[in-house]
Formats: structure tokens, sequence, C-alpha cells
């Protein structure tokens, strides 16, 4: 029996071997995405957001802010410009992110202690941008509110030490756990590449049953006598194999020449992707069971596969997505996936966590194994 | 014309014929539009999960904790006592962020000795990190600034005094074209470009290859029919039924999930007509070199979130590599997206948009030119041993 499961075995791996698109996909599909969703990310940190200012004042206090402003984090002066217009123009075309604008008189009224107001502009059409534009813009307005109100209060014969107590009593330091630099391509690189992995998978798995029972080959392999089971479930290990012997050298190449985080064991990672290439393989499986042809189950397949990751949840939180939807979106193997990699390879949530997670996409795999073995019994 | 519209009849008759394509050059694209449309509804990251781990208890602490609980932007988690507590939190996702007050602040304060307030957030998804980092400062700045007026009330001054100190130099922050931050105006109509480009295409490059499985594609070829013809016979039901959804997606997408579409509609109009030529003619390109509808089906599927990806719609494009920048912009989805984000969000008129429309011309030209010289003869089958799936065929139950 043993020898006969290790003859079904090799002739999947010839068969999907001599598939030359599909042995393209599975090579090189994931690597390639890997390789260029890094170079797409390698700035990592979003820093460097182009700032223009339009300076009507030009005295030393206003020159004094646009150092402040050109020092915020993240932002960069670019452009100082000659009118409002020349401002909103560069905005317009993108070559400006943020523009700030100093009124005329604005050294003469601080030294007054008369109001002065600067307006602060951000091009919100990139929310990547405009976050971390707004988030730098809050710390320029607490340090710029708290100087100005110091010196309003000494002004008005307020002590030193008061007018620093009533603006600065409180001091508050930020942390960014579990990726302390915000870097985007520790956020995102691998995730998408596992998303190009798990979408070769669900094309290569869609061909597991429809691939034999739409051949004419499959009224020998039916003379033969062997096992619809003993077949499939051959056919299945070779694939799932194959599947984890793709996804290693995505986790060796991120995970050690790209040093991309990884918290939790290696063990425990890959026993956890095996669970999720079982459950993705079932889906293809499911898949070919019912279709009509290869492109048919090819079109089912990728129909969950593709907008899975966004509703995985690893990018837009599933928490702000509506109720019915997250209850659609972990019916997916792909949900429990992506956000147990966030958990683990980030945070390291512990075995309890992950044995739940693997133990929900096994329960997944077991319905749509069921479901296409009632079609196979059937047909 | 009579020849182009019997070829466009026949390929009608096939997509009504076909249930799966004619789902899928109808429904599919609404369905997907749907479906993300679904997903970012809420627009807004609002409700961040908050523990305040106070180790103060003191009245100052507790402000700081009512700060946090009635900001819209935050929901504190009841029952976050300790930092351990909050470490696991942080961990199981039950918190996204925490406030950590140290024992003695209070008293640390008023001594002017060191101490101050921790603040963490979950970076390791960088929507909630970004947002949470900005409302952390938000609520900050306003308690600071609370403060500040509270004291100064206590120094004797009047309201009108502590607003003309409190606003001697004020930032004033307007956020053009998308002042709510709505994650909808930023990403969907994004999806939904991707959605068109991919179904859009999808449905056209079966159109030869589904000739040649049958073997009717011969017929094609002999035809004294010259191939334009049979081009614009063979796309112009495709073409059609793409312009159909992108008005549909549009009215949807506006209708229904509050995406601001403003800006010129001819504008919108001209580049949604440039981007269907351009789908359309690449997608009957594609059809007449594949080899099958199985192999395209494949290519195209997995093609999605790399455009995607490398357009510069999400992460700016001034942050990507020159090469990538430049690949990217051999593709008719980056300025696509680009583009229209420039006329619907930015409201920005004809000469924003100008380098966009040229590009888009230049590649629905160079497409059709590319669809419409298709050699009419059939290729030999490559004799390269036993290669599977790769031919004229695929596994089909109805062989």
């Amino acid at each position: 029996m043993l020898r006969q499961c290790l003859a079904i075995m090799r002739r999947e791996v010839f068969y999907l071997w001599r598939d030359r698109g599909l042995r393209h996909i599975l090579l090189f599909g994931s690597l390639l995405g890997l390789m260029l969703f890094y170079a797409v990310y390698s700035a990592q940190v979003l820093k460097d957001i182009p700032t223009a200012v339009f300076d009507l004042d030009n005295s030393a206090a206003s020159r004094e802010l646009v150092d402040k402003i050109g020092k915020a984090e993240y932002l960069k002066l670019v452009a100082s410009t000659a009118s409002y217009d020349d401002l909103r123009e560069l905005i317009k075309q993108g070559k400006a992110v943020v523009g700030v604008v100093i009124p005329e008189n604005y050294g003469r009224n601080l030294a007054l202690g008369r109001q002065a107001r600067v307006l602060a502009v951000i091009d919100g059409s990139n929310m990547i941008y405009a976050t971390n534009a707004s988030a730098a813009l809050l710390t320029v307005t607490r340090t710029l509110s708290a100087q100005a109100g110091v010196s309003a209060l000494v002004a008005r014969g307020v002590q030193l030490q008061q007018a620093k107590d009533a603006y600065q009593a409180i001091d508050i330091s930020e942390e960014a756990w579990f990726n302390p630099a915000l870097n985007y391509a520790y956020f995102l690189v691998l995730a998408l590449a596992l998303n190009i992995w798990q979408q070769c998978c669900t094309l290569a798995a869609c061909l597991n049953v429809i691939g034999e029972r739409g051949m004419k080959s499959w009224l020998q392999i039916r003379a033969c006598g062997i096992s619809k089971f003993r077949f499939f479930a051959s056919k299945s290990i070779a694939q799932i194999f194959i599947f984890m012997a793709v996804v290693l050298p995505l986790y060796i190449l991120g995970f050690g020449a790209l040093k991309l985080p990884l918290n939790c064991s290696w063990a425990a990672l890959l026993l956890f992707t095996l669970a999720f290439a079982i459950a993705v393989h079932s889906i293809g499986t499911l898949a070919s069971s019912f279709a009509r042809n290869a492109v048919d189950a090819a079109r089912f397949g990728m129909i969950i596969a593709l907008p899975s990751f966004v509703l995985s949840g690893y990018t837009w939180p599933l928490e702000a997505m509506p109720v019915y939807l997250q209850k659609v979106a972990w019916i997916l193997p792909q949900t429990w996936f992506f956000q147990g990699i966030n958990y683990f390879a980030f945070k390291n949530a512990g075995w309890n966590l992950m044995a739940h997670y693997i133990l929900a996409m096994l329960a997944i795999a077991a319905v749509c194994y069921g479901a296409a073995a009632v079609f196979i019994a059937r047909s | 014309m009579r020849q182009i519209l019997n070829i466009a009849h026949y390929e009608m008759l096939h997509i009504f014929k076909e249930k799966i394509l004619f789902l899928m050059v109808f429904l599919v694209p609404l369905g997907y539009a749907a479906l993300f449309g679904a997903a970012y509804v809420s627009a807004v990251l609002n409700n961040v999960p908050v523990a305040i781990v106070d180790l103060d208890d003191s009245k100052l602490s507790r402000e700081i904790a009512a700060a946090f609980a009635n900001s819209p932007h935050f929901k504190v988690i009841d029952g976050i006592k300790t930092y351990a507590e909050l470490q696991e939190g942080m961990k199981n996702g039950r918190v996204r962020a925490g406030v950590i007050i140290p024992e003695h602040f209070e008293q640390d304060i008023s001594r002017h000795a060191l101490t101050r307030v921790l603040t963490i957030y979950d970076g390791s998804n960088l929507i909630w990190g970004y947002n949470t980092r900005k409302y952390i400062r938000e609520v900050f700045n306003d308690f600071i600034a609370g403060r500040a007026a509270s004291y100064l009330a206590g120094l004797g001054y009047t309201k009108n005094e502590v607003r003309a100190i409190m606003d001697t130099v004020s930032l004033n922050t307007e956020v053009w074209y998308n002042p709510t931050f709505s994650y909808t105006n930023f990403l969907y109509m994004g999806l939904i470009m991707i959605i068109l480009h991919q179904i859009g295409l999808l449905s056209v490059s079966l159109t030869v290859t589904r000739e040649k499985e049958r073997r009717t594609w011969l017929q094609f070829l002999s035809a004294p029919v010259p191939a334009w013809k049979i081009f614009a016979g063979k796309a112009l039901p495709y073409f059609v039924a793409g312009f159909f959804n992108y008005a549909l997606l549009l009215w949807f997408a506006a209708r229904f999930i509050q995406v601001k579409i403003g800006g010129s509609l001819p504008l919108i109009l001209l580049l949604g007509l440039l981007y269907d030529v351009i789908i359309t003619a690449a997608g009957f390109f594609i059809s007449t070199r594949a080899p099958n509808s199985l192999q395209v089906t494949r290519y195209v599927m997995l093609l999605s979130v790399p455009l995607f990806m490398i357009s510069g719609f999400t992460w700016p494009w001034t942050h990507i590599p020159a090469y990538i920048n430049f690949l990217a912009r051999l593709l008719p989805s980056t300025w696509m997206m680009l583009g229209f984000r420039q006329v619907a969000l930015k409201e920005l008129e004809m000469s924003y948009v100008l380098p966009h429309i040229w590009a888009l011309i230049l590649m629905a030209f160079l497409a059709v030119l590319a669809a419409v010289t298709f050699p009419k003869r059939l290729n030999p089958p490559p004799d390269a041993g036993p290669a599977i799936n790769s031919g004229p065929s695929y596994p089909s139950r109805w062989k």
C-alpha cells in the first residue's frame, strides 16, 4: 500500500513539474513577489514628508519656526514659496504634502504677546502621508504652544518656573511595540508575499480532482482498482509537501536575509504554516471537485483567494469592518493565517493562541475535504 | 460594419450562454466592489481599544484616564490593571494601545521630580500604529491645553485673558481633499480600478483561447475578414460591458460607500474610456498569444496584488526606487489610479491630469495596434515532450 501511495506521489510531482505554467508560478511567483515588495518598501520608514513653507514675515522668529518645522520628525522642507498660490500649486501637483503659511508680523506679534495664527495644510489624499504628517504637526503644535504660552506668561510678570508648570507639567513618552521603528517593510512585505504564495497554492490545488477526472487517463486509473481515497490522499500529501517546500525559501529569505522580525520559533511557524497549507489545499480541492473544467476550478478557487487578504484584516483591521463581514471573514482560513502571522511572527502570542488558530484552520480543512469527498463520491 | 456586428453578436451569444463568463462580465465586478465597500465602509478607524494602567490612582491620573475615555477615537478596556496584563493584552490583541501612569505621579509632578506618562501602541499593524499615535498626541495636546487653562484660571486670570494667552501662537491645521481622514476616500477607488482591470482583462482574454480550444479559431483565420474587424467584433461586447461596469461601480461607490467622486465628469469619462480601450485591446492581444484559457486565468489573477502595490497609490512613489517606478509607469493601472485620484478626490482640472491622459492615449494606441496586427495563421504546436496543460487543451469533464 505504501509503495502505491509513494508511486502516486511521485507521479503527482512529475505532473506538476511538466505543467510549465504551474511550475513557474510555484517556483518563482511568491519569491518574485517577495523581492518586488521588498524593493517597493525599501525606504522602510516614511520619513522626509515633503513640506513647503510660505513665510510672509521673514523675521528671526518666523525663521526659527521654519527651522523647527524642518526638524520635526518625518518632515522635510523642500520649498520656500513666494506666494500662497505657489504653495497651493505645489500641493496640487503632489510636490509638497504639507504646506505652512506664516503670517505677516508673526515675529512682532509674538514679541508683543499678541495672537499669531500659523496655517498648516496637509494633503489628505494619501492617508499614509497624511496620518504621519498630522502626527508630526501635532508635536510641533504642542511645543510651539507651550513655548509661546510660557513667553506670554513671563511677559505678564509670572515667574518662569510657574509659567513652565502651566504648560510643561506632564512629560509624555511614546513607544511603538513589536515594530519600534514603524517599519512599513516589516509590516507588509512578508504578508504580501505570503498572499501571492497562497494564491499560487490555490491555483495548484484547483487541479487536484479535475486534473484527474477531466483526463482520459482517469478511466485507466479507475480500472486499476485504486481506491479514490488513497489516490487523492496521496496526491494531496504530495501537493501539500510541495507548498511547504515553496514557502521555505520565502521564509529563509524573509527572516534570514531581509531580517524581517520573527519572534516565535521556526518549528511553531512551520507547524502553523502547514495547517494553513492544508486548509488552502482543501479549498482548492473542493473547487476542483465540482468544477466542470480546470479553468472554472481556478476561477472558483481564486474568487476566494483574491479578496481574502483584504478581508483578513491584516491591513484594514477586522474590528473596523461590520460585524456580519467579520463573521464571514473568520470562515476563511486566510483570516486565521494572516492574523496569526501578525500575532506569532511579531508578538509571539503563545502556544495556546496558536493551537486555537491551528485547530480552526484544520476544522475548515476537514469541512472542505468532507464536502469534496461527497462531490467525488456522487459523481 | 456588418461583419463586425455579426462577430460581436456571435460573441454576445457566448457571453450569455456561458453562465460563469456572464457572471464575470456583469456581476463579479459589482460583487467585489460591494465586498470591499463593506470592508471599508466605516472609513475611519475609531474605538481603538486602550488600557489605562494607573499605578498612581490620583486625581491627576484619573483626569488622564478620563481624557482617553472621552475621546471618540479610543475605547478604554477595563480589567487591565498591571503592566504584565497590558503586555498580555497587547500580545493577544485585546488592546492596541496602553497608557501607563507611574506610581507617585501626581506627587512627583508637584515636587518637580522627574516623572513621565508612558504611552504605547501596537506597531505590528501600521494602520493601527499610525492612527493610534496620532490619536494619542491629539488627546494629550487637548489635555495639556485644558490643564494649562485651569492652571491659569487658578492664577486669577479671567476667561478672556486665559484664551488670549493660550492662543498666543496657534498652528491651525487644514486637511485638504480628504478632511475626515477617510480610508474609503483614500483606498477604495484604487481597488475599484484594479477590479475593473483584472476582471475586464480576464473576460476578454478568453475570447480567442476559447475559439482555439473549440477548434473554431481556424474559421476566423481562414475567413476573408481582416484582422482588425475580428478584433473589433470580438472586443466590442467586452468594451461596452467594461464601460457599463465603470459607470456602475462609480455610481455604487458614490451612492452606497459614500466615496468622494468630485471633479470634472467629462474627464472622469475620458479616463474611463481610455482605460477600457487599453484593457479590451490588451486582453485580446493576450488571448491571441496564450496557449489556453487556463494559463491566462492563472497569470492574470496573480497580477492583481503586484499591480496595486507598485503603483504608488498607497505607499508614495517618492519613497519607491526609481526602477520600480519606471516599471509601474509602463502599466495603465498606475496612470489610471493616480489620474483618477487627481480628478475625483483632489478635483483638479485638465492641466494636472494631462500627463496621465497622454500616457493612457499612448498605451491605448499601442494596445490596439498590437491587437489588430495578430498573424492570421495557426502556429504548429511546440514539440517539447510531454507537456501538461500548456497546449490548446486542459482538463475538462465534458471532453
